[in-house]
């Protein structure tokens, strides 16, 4: 879990072996630094940097542009904001042991009923900014009271509220797309939330932005109550409602984070591409989780890492760019992407059965 | 003396970390019965599994019937004759008790599946061993004692020559036991070599033959059951010598103040017009059958489940209890029987479970204090004597007395003044038992109130100071510790209407 363990007693050092309820218990050795940033994140690490030079190397055989071009790395980062927010939500969710198959859409819907607002109504930009974060919220509270309050299951629940975002985006926009402003335009300035590859400053204010929610996000997730709950739920629900938590509560609240922070995405997606189709988002959604499963977050519930997430998050956005600079079809990413998930996700029902 | 069935040698297994075999020696004889005993984690359990092929032993040697076997998984162990009752029944509800003991090998008819034959073939196994079940009735339905017959049926239909019973008797009434202890008789008059694993004394005594003992993963030794005494089992198992002496007199003065008092309790069927009163430093024990509804009550009391109507008590004053955080704001803990599920989160850390109850002392801010929590839970770990190498440590890893002590430290980190212990005991060593003892006597020491749900006779009659009777959801008796018996008791406890 996180950072090393807390060891009162002293005397009793790695390598040893220590009784533990009548069993012989040998300590694995381990290098304290590695045991601080965890094993799994430096694997993780070492993927996200092969992936990048595999892909120079793709593109320097096929003699196409050189891959380590800064525009790569702008784009790849444009994909990481939006899919980061979105990540980074349901890893909330996941850790209770639910899923939210809906974020893509949701997100989605935010950025065209903001948009159309923003377009056709003549609604201020920052109202419209607001009014797409609201809208994810929304949907996160909807999740959140039907799968905490009602009992009803978090994987048919989310597809219906899938439904739900593409349908009501659909509606209200009365199926056009909705094109953002440029940034040069009037009401551009929310594209300097990313303002990479504009030119103007070197700040990547994106990216600055990106680390700072995934820190905030790793405090509550580790440090505070709503995260302790989230986690010990997904474990076992049934005996921290039975030590007088108001499970309820927490697990909605999970809901609600995920579906305010794929509002938020929806923000970053128009400031990255300025346009927004109805009716799609699915794709995103399996983007997001895969980003999560691989960091290490469990899907059976109480195991979560945002750091994990966030370097998860990295490997799809430079798959995403890699592939099509290196001239593959981007259908060679849903294979790729696919397999991942499925190493990823046999590793944690293997590391799961380890345990018990 | 029957002859030699199966005998192990020298089976070694390690998982990783884990030496959990060294060199166990094990012999079963035809018509014989074998204690297996141990406390927990002694290993009892890993050797029945590499008996049955569950898991590969490292080294050593397994004979049965005069040739050298391994048995690569429990079906292959099944058609040889050597079978597995488990603690855990492996029923599936919803299915007929014949198709559920005849699954995986359906009597078929053509393309179809014969469920007439099927029933047929099982009354003659209930013939067999002379009991009645209707072999069409859902498993479901069947209270766990018959279920287990079920699963014994299941085993002799495979033709045993070797049956092994994990823990047969832990969710059974006594009745049932004598029923069970009836057939096991029976098989082995008719030649089967039984094991038979289990934690109750006195059962060993009546149904054994040979008792072998295991202490950590070692082979210690066996002994002739009827030559030995219960204290030289426990002395093999623990090294120490426990005696169970019940309480003679209530330890609670006459005008101590009544802090929970339950009237009219109502909740479904296994709750049926439940009144009791409990004082402060009291130990209320809960005793009767299985199914008696006293776990119900708990629940109920605690909010766990809802209820239709009674009202509830505290210090005098009466409390609305809807949901466990009611129960626990008006300083309720409950210690569930089934601590894994119900009892702690056995992912999560010694310290975050020992703060579950009481996360907001420990807040600076908006953030954790883990200084303080650790400490905390450092110091509960001291106080409680629980076994564990660090508070980072995750509950799983500890044995059931320990995760039981966890569990207690979490109620008192919330400073609860009532606390229900459903089966305080229960899956936890004879070592570890008697600690748990100790600790729920300080606590009334302190002023604290503990009813204690048990259905163990001597763990009542040790513990309690007064004793409520109940049967089939109803309260049937209130006795003194000093006017207790098992025998009065026993007499409420099958005081049907």
């Amino acid at each position: 879990m996180q950072g090393a363990a807390i060891r009162l007693d002293g005397a009793k050092a790695g390598g040893k072996d220590i009784k533990l309820g009548g069993r012989k218990v040998e300590k694995i050795k381990q290098n304290p630094i590695v045991k601080k940033i965890g094993f799994n994140r430096i694997v993780l690490v070492g993927v996200l940097i092969l992936m990048y030079l595999l892909f120079g190397a793709l593109c320097a055989i096929k003699g196409r542009a050189s891959f380590f071009n800064i525009s790569h790395i702008y784009s790849a980062l444009n994909y990481a904001y939006f899919l980061g927010f979105l990540a980074l939500g349901v890893t909330f969710v996941i850790a209770t042991g639910g899923i939210d198959f809906s974020i893509g859409p949701v997100m989605f819907c935010s950025a065209l009923v903001s948009g159309y607002m923003l377009m056709q109504m003549d609604v201020p930009l920052i109202v419209c900014l607001l009014v797409s974060i609201l809208v994810g919220t929304l949907f996160g509270v909807l999740n959140g009271y039907l799968v905490a309050y009602l009992d009803m299951p978090s994987f048919i629940t989310s597809m219906a509220s899938m439904m739900l975002a593409k349908g009501i985006g659909s509606v209200f926009t009365k199926t056009q797309s909705v094109i953002w402003p440029q940034a040069s335009q009037e009401n551009g300035w929310y594209r300097s939330l990313v303002k990479i590859g504009s030119g103007t400053s070197i700040i990547p204010t994106g990216l600055v932005i990106f680390i700072i929610a995934s820190i905030i996000c790793a405090i509550v997730l580790n440090k505070t109550k709503a995260g302790r709950y989230i986690l010990c739920l997904g474990s076992n629900k049934e005996a921290v409602r039975l030590s007088g938590v108001d499970v309820k509560k927490w697990e909605a609240l999970a809901y609600i984070l995920c579906g305010m922070l794929a509002g938020i995405a929806a923000i970053f997606y128009v400031g990255a591409y300025t346009t927004v189709q109805p009716g799609l988002g699915d794709t995103f959604n399996n983007e997001a989780i895969a980003s999560c499963v691989m960091g290490g977050t469990s899907m059976a519930g109480g195991i979560a890492s945002i750091g994990g997430t966030f370097i998860g998050v990295l490997i799809i956005s430079i798959l995403q760019v890699g592939i099509l600079a290196a001239g593959f079809q981007i259908d060679l990413q849903y294979v790729i992407t696919g397999i991942i998930v499925l190493v990823a996700v046999y590793a944690d029902i293997r590391s799961r059965k380890r345990r018990n | 003396m029957g002859e030699i069935i199966l005998t192990m040698k020298g089976i070694d297994k390690s998982f990783p970390g884990v030496h959990a075999l060294d060199h166990v020696n094990l012999e079963i004889r035809k018509g014989e019965v074998l204690a297996l005993m141990g406390e927990n984690g002694a290993g009892k359990s890993t050797l029945m599994k590499v008996l049955t092929g569950i898991y590969k032993k490292d080294s050593g040697t397994i004979t049965y019937e005069g040739k050298e076997v391994e048995f690569e998984n429990p079906r292959a162990a099944q058609d040889a004759g050597v079978v597995i009752v488990h603690q855990e029944l492996n029923m599936l509800s919803h299915l007929t008790v014949a198709q559920n003991i005849f699954i995986g090998r359906e009597i078929m008819n053509g393309k179809m599946i014969d469920d007439a034959k099927m029933n047929e073939e099982s009354i003659k196994l209930f013939q067999k061993l002379n009991i009645e079940i209707d072999p069409t009735e859902m498993m479901g339905n069947l209270t766990v004692g018959k279920q287990q017959m079920c699963e014994i049926a299941k085993a002799i239909s495979h033709d045993a020559k070797v049956i092994v019973f994990d823990e047969p008797s832990a969710a059974l009434t006594e009745a049932e036991i004598e029923e069970l202890f009836k057939i096991i008789r029976d098989l082995k008059k008719k030649g089967l070599g039984i094991v038979y694993i289990s934690h109750r004394m006195d059962e060993i005594k009546v149904i054994t033959d040979r008792v072998t003992v295991m202490r950590d993963g070692t082979y210690v030794g066996t002994l002739i059951t009827k030559d030995c005494t219960k204290d030289d089992i426990i002395n093999m198992m623990v090294g120490r010598v426990i005696y169970e002496d019940p309480k003679a007199a209530s330890t609670v003065p006459k005008d101590a103040p009544i802090v929970l008092k339950v009237e009219h309790l109502n909740a479904g069927k296994m709750v049926r017009d439940v009144s009791f009163e409990l004082r402060k430093g009291e130990i209320l024990g809960f005793s009767g059958l299985m199914g008696a509804g006293r776990t119900e009550t708990a629940r109920a009391l605690f909010g766990a489940d809802p209820k239709e109507s009674g009202d509830i008590y505290i210090n005098g004053k009466k409390v609305e209890i809807k949901d466990p955080m009611d129960a626990v704001k008006n300083g309720i803990g409950y210690l569930s029987e089934d601590r894994k599920r119900f009892g702690i989160v056995v992912g999560k850390s010694v310290a975050e479970n020992t703060t579950m109850a009481a996360l907001q002392n420990f807040m600076k801010g908006l953030f954790i204090n883990k200084k303080k929590e650790d400490q905390v839970s450092w110091d509960y770990v001291k106080s409680l004597k629980t076994k564990t190498p660090t508070v980072e440590t995750e509950v799983v890893n500890l044995s059931g007395g320990n995760q039981q002590k966890v569990v207690i430290a979490k109620w008192l980190t919330r400073d609860c003044d009532i606390l229900i212990f459903d089966e305080p005991t229960r899956g936890i060593d004879v070592g570890a038992k008697s600690e748990i003892y100790t600790l729920m006597n300080e606590l009334v020491a302190q002023g604290k109130s503990i009813i204690m749900i048990s259905s163990e006779m001597t763990e009542i009659l040790r513990m309690s100071d007064r004793i409520v009777v109940m049967c089939e959801g109803r309260k049937t008796g209130e006795l003194d510790i000093s006017e207790a018996t098992q025998e009065n008791i026993m007499h409420m406890a099958t005081q049907r209407k």
